[in-house]
């Protein structure tokens, strides 16, 4: 039976509705800013293979992650209706621990599930060495609680002993449960909204929708690469350091592009490294499909589909497909994106007209905890700072905007004086710092906190030392910068530090630029 | 009221500049072909064909702010902010609107970078000085704004809502000047920098074109009479207001269409509504749950605007969207538009296929009946193009027809549930109100989707903006961020705020001709969980901690009695309520429609099943009549299809309501 392209299009719709209204639940019910406002969170329908059939994604390091997660939670669960599975393992398809993802069965006829519901988001604390649990850390136990596949819903009732033991570890109890609690009402609005769609239009013809979906997915994913020239495309780069040692950390992708077919081999890339930058093989399969979903004109749905034509080699225990017990924390947010440098690097050669240079290449994460001196009680923030993205052929680069693996919001200034002891005292895009080119780079961000009462700082930044690229002759970005300043003295810092810092002293963090494009005439 | 007083409503949205008016002969229409380049010219036409020489009362909904902002014809503004928080407007929330664009690029910012000035002195979040300005380095930046030459300046300082005294006294300074000035803590006296940057920025760019446009308009009127602007929070305002807060009048264009439904609604019995205002290259969708609903969270061309405005729900769909196969073998459809020109493949020039092609190949759409018989539509044109792309796809011509419409409408049924289901509202306890040109052709399957038990559509449905705008009372918004902790604040500590706003609505609203006794006052609180970045309006009452709780746990599904609340801003809502004119009765007629309401039958197809359809001509039918599907349903400004599942009753104000099985 072929589908018929007018129900196909109506099933995309309704699929990705379906995602969409899940999404709009779990933000809206949500308790922590880190779901509601910077909406750290992704939710998503899957088959009963747990192959992906539609995500509403607000965060696309979350894309390649989802199903391996949903894949693991049904290998290891018999599911009954109304049951709902907690895991955040980063080796059983997770990315780092405070990525928690709950998984639902749809029952429609059989004693198995034939679809699975899951959504995912970013908590605020999961435990470990450091409030918010992003550590420099040298092993994943510092980093906080690992949750095998797990049972938090029992036949529709909340299993009390795995909600206290996880909440008993966790600086934020009460916040966590209320995040909880959004999680599973997005799920349930899933499994119900699943149910209607069956009802209304039969098993049969929505299981072979699902299908014909990833079917035609991978249809437009094929014709995208049938699109670029084939060959061998081979691109470099590396990562800072690790925090531990000031050792760079070379990556390397070798491009294969074979009619409609891509190979994607990262064998060569480092052994992992003691530090958090390890990268689970998961977040190394999400950039892959974030940058194959740019290369994309038409508006298909992240689902199975997109990865059929698509093969990935890595070698275990690498930097981008990490073994246990390696540290992860930061893997998510910083190699993410020199994974996403790489590939667009290696598709530049191939397609020189419509890659662009290297974006900041960071999150700039900063993590600031201690006690307010105006209530006694103690505080914790954690922000990620924007910067430049890398020119095209056509375009300069935006300046001040996250690019490629997050896109999350900022704190206004104003909110973040009233709720910490702060001071902003700059707020400014950092002029000039993007690469000159025949398009210019975008410009990175400066960001200047006074402090007000004594805190511990912990910053995890990439590109200070290794610039941002350039492409085809256009100049790279100015590298990040991270300073302390005490007493009116600028102090300069590495890309990855945690020290105390007093009231009265100023962190500066200046984030790169990005790469430029072409030479200048 | 006078012997010959007349009130008009005034809208100058589309192709023609719609007038509705009353004057003691009754309700009357009139359209003025639009003068885009200079819109008042349109208006004074109307105006002096309707009024000569007769008192007037106009509420006009003027697009200039709206059209300034996206064809970005403003005028040169600067901004002023602190040093080091200049680009505050440019950084915006550091996010990018499309995830998957490699060449992203934000809407270019208003204010260009050589066109900010930054200035030292601090304030705190406790409205405490930390540094006080400098005279000296103040007076230097005002003579720079000067020598850009602009026109303009908005000043937008940190805390400012707080304690206002910085930007009072740079306010003095520019006031010397001979440029518009907009005080950030004047438009929008609320915390979050960025979106308060904004909308003061917008409202600068604005207001000196807004000035010009109704100056240009001054000679029209006389003393006595009264010229009325819509704003997009639902309400009127004077001219003299608009003309320094252009920025509330962006977008009212649409918010009088739900005025309109919402008033002609109210009168026929149905208060929870869905508006539908289907136009040719896009749907907009509303609720109104009693009263509309309004939103903070407005953008324009991507800028935030966040003033209270009607809640509106856009979707690229519309009778001009395009049908095309994409490389994976889908029919999509829209969001690209034929526009006016070349236009649908009927109307002559075209030659893709759209939504109105569809209606016509179906037999929806009568060619001898569309706008009145005023422009022909040629329904020879479709048929090649229809084989050649249902050929494609495998379809009959009819299958992909259906299709076509079936794809649109699946898109306006997820901008519903956005408004709806979304927000915990069930559509089937509301009813359809579609308006617009090509709305009553859609809103019977919109309601069969979605479950909606009932469609209604307005006589004069093209015009409904007009109407609302004649309708609306004055509605003046005022806010303040107050951030105090629920628990240790008591209603006196409150009041002392309420009595702030209401003092100043007084007095604002007294300048706008009302009196005290004419005005309503809403009093909300923006309240939330402290930690929480997401506030919610409560109604400002005795027990408001608790109508927080209960109100948090209606809109979000939980609550907790032990956590701090916080109290982010007050709320007020001032209403000086305006006499409105009668609406209009339908003579009453039997069940049956009058024979010369039934203009013939046709072959028409739904389900691909071919049917035969009465074609009613609706200037003929009257009150109390009854219709059964499938019947089209003919009139100059719109169609309506109804079904075989649908059957409908003329009410007694000539509204059609159709019933949905």
């Amino acid at each position: 039976m072929l589908p018929n392209p007018i129900l196909l299009e109506l099933f995309k719709h309704r699929f990705a509705s379906i995602a969409e209204e899940m999404g709009v639940t779990l933000t809206r019910t949500s308790f922590s800013p880190n779901i509601k406002e910077r909406r750290d969170c992704s939710c998503a329908v899957f088959d009963q293979q747990g192959d992906m059939i539609a995500q509403a994604a607000h965060i696309p390091v979350h894309l390649g992650s989802m199903p391996l997660s949903v894949k693991s939670a049904i290998e290891s669960t018999v599911f009954s209706e109304g049951d709902m599975v907690i895991l955040n393992d980063p080796y059983k398809g997770g990315t780092h621990l405070p990525d928690i993802t709950l998984v639902a069965p749809v029952f429609v006829r059989d004693d198995s599930p034939s679809f699975y519901i899951a959504n995912r988001a970013h908590h605020a604390d999961v435990g470990g060495i450091s409030s918010g649990s992003m550590p420099l850390s040298s092993s994943i136990y510092q980093e906080g609680l690992i949750i095998p596949p797990l049972k938090l819903v029992d036949r529709g009732n909340i299993d009390r002993k795995v909600m206290d033991f996880f909440l008993s570890n966790v600086r934020t109890p009460t916040e966590r449960e209320g995040d909880f609690a959004a999680q599973i009402m997005a799920n349930t609005t899933g499994v119900r909204r699943m149910k209607q769609l069956i009802d209304k239009f039969g098993f049969e013809t929505v299981f072979f929708y699902s299908r014909s979906l990833m079917d035609y997915a991978e249809r437009i994913m094929r014709k995208t690469i049938k699109s670029i020239p084939d060959g061998l495309y081979r691109f470099e780069d590396v990562m800072d350091d690790d925090g531990f040692s000031s050792e760079h950390i070379p990556l390397s992708l070798m491009l294969e592009i074979n009619n409609e077919n891509a190979v994607l081999d990262f064998s060569q890339s480092a052994p992992q490294v003691s530090g958090c930058i390890n990268a689970v093989y998961a977040i190394t399969l999400s950039a892959v499909l974030y940058t194959s979903r740019c290369l994309v004109t038409e508006d298909i749905p992240a689902n199975a589909g997109c990865l059929r034509p698509i093969s990935i080699t890595t070698e275990k225990g690498s930097i981008v497909d990490a073994r246990f017990p390696a540290a992860v924390a930061g893997g998510n947010v910083e190699t993410s994106q020199r994974i996403v440098d790489l590939v667009l690097g290696a598709l530049s050669q191939a397609l020189p007209g419509s890659i662009p240079a290297a974006s900041q290449g960071t999150m700039n994460n900063v993590a600031i905890g201690g006690l307010d001196h105006r209530t006694g009680k103690p505080f914790a923030y954690y922000e990620t700072i924007a910067g430049g993205m890398g020119a095209t052929a056509g375009h300069h680069g935006e300046s001040a905007v996250h690019s490629h693996m997050t896109n999350t919001l900022n704190t206004p200034v104003e909110a973040l004086e009233y709720t910490c002891p702060f001071l902003v005292k700059e707020y400014s895009v950092r002029r000039g710092s993007g690469g000159r080119g025949r398009s210019n780079g975008g410009d990175g961000v400066v960001r200047e906190i006074q402090l007000l009462s004594d805190a511990e700082v912990t910053v995890l930044s990439e590109r200070r030392t290794h610039a941002p690229y350039g492409l085809f002759g256009g100049s790279h970005g100015q590298p990040g910068k991270n300073s302390v300043i005490k007493n009116g003295v600028t102090k300069h810092k590495p890309g990855k530090f945690n020290m105390t810092l007093y009231k009265g002293d100023h962190l500066r963090i200046e984030t790169p630029g990005g790469g430029g494009f072409g030479e200048k005439d | 009221m006078q012997s010959s007083h007349i009130i008009i409503g005034v809208d100058t949205g589309g192709t023609f500049t719609d007038f509705v008016f009353k004057d003691n002969n009754g309700w009357g229409v009139h359209k003025v072909l639009s003068t885009p380049h200079n819109p008042s010219k349109a208006v004074i036409k109307g105006l002096r064909m309707l009024a000569a020489g007769t008192p007037k009362q106009v509420v006009h909904g003027s697009t200039v702010a709206t059209n300034a902002i996206l064809e970005r014809k403003g005028v040169k503004t600067a901004l002023i902010a602190n040093k080091g928080f200049e680009d505050v407007i440019e950084i915006g929330r550091q996010n990018r609107s499309r995830l998957y664009d490699l060449a992203y690029k934000k809407t270019p910012c208003i204010v260009p970078y050589s066109l900010r000035f930054g200035i030292t002195g601090r304030i705190l979040y406790s409205g405490m000085v930390l540094e006080e300005l400098d005279p000296a380095e103040l007076q230097r930046v005002v003579n720079s704004v000067h020598e850009t030459g602009a026109e303009s300046v908005a000043v937008c300082l940190l805390f400012s809502y707080t304690n206002p005294c910085h930007e009072k006294h740079l306010g003095e300074l520019l006031s010397k000047l001979n440029m518009s000035v907009s005080l950030s803590h004047e438009i929008l006296a609320e915390f979050r920098e960025f979106e308060r940057t904004s909308t003061t920025v917008i409202n600068a760019y604005v207001s000196p074109i807004m000035k010009k446009y109704l100056d240009g308009m001054q000679t029209e009127f006389s003393p006595q009479d009264i010229l009325r602007i819509m704003q997009s929070n639902g309400g009127s305002i004077s001219a003299s207001t608009a003309m320094n807060e252009s920025a509330r009048t962006i977008l009212s264009g649409p918010a009088g269409g739900v005025i309109g439904a919402y008033e002609i609604g109210k009168i026929a019995g149905f208060t929870n509504l869905i508006t539908l205002d289907m136009g040719g290259t896009s749907t907009d969708v509303s609720l109104i749950l009693q009263k509309p609903s309004l939103t903070l969270e407005s953008t324009i061309s991507e800028y935030p605007l966040k003033l209270p405005m009607i809640d509106i729900h856009t979707v690229g769909a519309g009778g001009g969207s395009i049908a095309r196969i994409d490389t994976g073998g889908s029919l999509q459809v829209g969001p690209k538009s034929a526009g006016a020109d070349p236009g649908p493949i009927c109307y002559g020039k075209g030659n893709q296929i759209t939504v109105t092609d569809a209606h016509l190949y179906l037999g929806r759409l009568i060619a001898e009946h569309f706008l009145g018989g005023a422009m022909s539509l040629q329904y020879t044109r479709l048929d090649s193009f229809f084989e050649l792309m249902s050929k494609k796809l495998g379809l009959t011509s009819v299958e992909l027809a259906e299709g076509i419409l079936d794809v649109a409408n699946t898109c306006m049924e997820r901008a519903i549930r956005v408004i709806s289901v979304e927000r915990g509202h069930d559509p089937r306890d509301f009813s359809l109100f579609a308006f617009g040109g090509a709305g009553g052709m859609h809103a019977a399957f919109l309601a069969h989707l979605l479950n909606i038990p009932r469609v209604i559509i307005p006589q004069n449905p093209g015009i409904l903006s007009a109407i609302g705008m004649l309708l609306a009372d004055i509605i003046k918004d005022y806010s303040r961020t107050v951030m105090l902790d629920a628990l240790q604040t008591e209603s006196s500590d409150l009041d002392k705020y309420v009595k702030e706003l209401e003092n100043k609505a007084i007095s604002e609203l007294a300048s706008e001709g009302i009196n005290h006794d004419k005005i309503t006052f809403e009093h909300g609180l923006d309240m939330r969980y402290k930690g929480q970045s997401f506030e919610i309006l409560v109604p400002y009452r005795y027990d408001f901690i608790e109508s927080f709780h209960a109100l948090h746990e209606q809109t979000y599904g939980h609550r907790n009695n032990s956590m701090p609340v916080e109290i982010v801003g007050t709320r007020l809502r001032a209403i000086g309520t305006v006499e409105k004119p009668a609406v209009k009765r339908q003579k009453a007629g039997g069940r049956h429609a009058p024979d010369e309401a039934v203009l013939g039958e046709k072959d028409t197809f739904f389900e691909g099943k071919n049917r035969r359809t009465k074609i009613i001509k609706r200037d003929h039918l009257l009150s109390g009549n009854q219709l059964t599907g499938p019947a089209v349903i003919v009139e100059y400004s719109g169609t309506i299809v109804m079904p075989p599942f649908a059957s409908a009753v003329v009410d007694e104000f000539g509204n059609i309501v159709m019933e949905i099985t």
